[in-house]
């Protein structure tokens, strides 16, 4: 018998280890994020307590994007590593093409993350937050939007069909589902029977709802198989 | 919608990733073309079968 096959199988399968690998790189972020958020809170350099549920939402969101952007831009910059990590069962290096469609998807994603956590940081940093430095950040968040735009316009361009079935598909689910919950919600609150929504709120949500529902459609389509 | 593409493949010993760059596509989409989880478009389907050297009705059959 050798060393090797003392293991079980499903420790060589490509696809395992690169879940493995995702799952000790969310781990690592999580672990990090919160302990440098609990220094931060603990020498008064910003303000946990008393963040709304939207708040926290998003700012864990942004996190993940943040984490998972600079995940995919780090693979990708290797064409060695791009499809090991994130194509496992392709079994070969990546096309400079492959690479550097990974690399955009990365920064796409990270780009979302970093504009989701700004307004939040922001506020728990600055309390009260100055007219000029709200004005400042505003202004950084519209110049990524338009650089974060383009960049998924490209995206789309370079996908192929099934991506880009996927990406329709999500848009016209989160569509239909967000549309019926939000008119609810608001005739609810139009007839004093439920609480009033900010639009943090409702962007915190849509961008969960559009993550979950992105992630059941491309699991449906076999994306990622 | 079933079809034959992964016997096709087979028989042509092409990996996954050896079709998706004869038809311009990722292996993703070989994977969920050859599982069923996904139907080609109708000028990927035209590739294929010119691909093939088949008729689209022999590669890809439909179920009902």
């Amino acid at each position: 018998m050798t060393v090797a096959s003392k293991f079980p199988k499903f420790l060589s399968n490509p696809k395992f280890r690169a879940m493995a690998l995702l799952t000790v790189a969310g781990g690592i972020v999580g672990y990090g994020s919160g302990s440098l958020i609990g220094k931060l809170e603990k020498a008064g350099a910003m303000r946990v307590e008393g963040l709304g549920w939207s708040d926290l939402l998003s700012g864990l969101i942004a996190m993940m994007l943040i984490a998972m952007g600079t995940l995919v831009l780090v693979a990708s910059l290797s064409r060695k590593t791009a499809l090991r990590v994130l194509d496992p069962g392709n079994g070969r290096d990546a096309t400079p093409a492959q690479a550097s469609y990974y690399r955009q998807q990365g920064l796409v994603a990270l780009l979302a993350g970093v504009m989701l956590a700004a307004p939040v940081l922001a506020n728990s940093v600055f309390d009260p937050l100055p007219f000029e430095l709200g004005a400042a950040v505003m202004a950084g968040i519209v110049a990524l939007f338009l650089v974060q735009t383009v960049g998924n316009l490209i995206l789309w361009q370079r996908s192929d069909e099934l991506v880009r079935q996927v990406m329709s598909e999500t848009g016209a689910v989160s569509f239909w589902l967000l549309q019926g919950a939000l008119f609810l919600w608001a005739a609810g609150e139009k007839l004093n029977l439920l609480p009033a929504l900010s639009l943090w709120d409702a962007v915190a949500v849509l961008m969960a709802s559009y993550l979950l529902i992105s992630t059941l459609v491309s699991a449906r389509r076999g994306l990622g198989g | 919608m079933k079809n034959r593409l992964k016997v096709l493949r087979a028989e042509r010993d092409w990996s996954q990733a050896d079709l998706a760059d004869r038809l311009e596509v990722s292996r993703q989409t070989i994977n969920a073309l050859e599982t069923g989880k996904y139907d080609p478009s109708l000028p990927l389907a035209f590739k294929i079968a010119r691909l093939f050297g088949q008729s689209i009705e022999t590669i890809f059959q439909d179920e009902a």
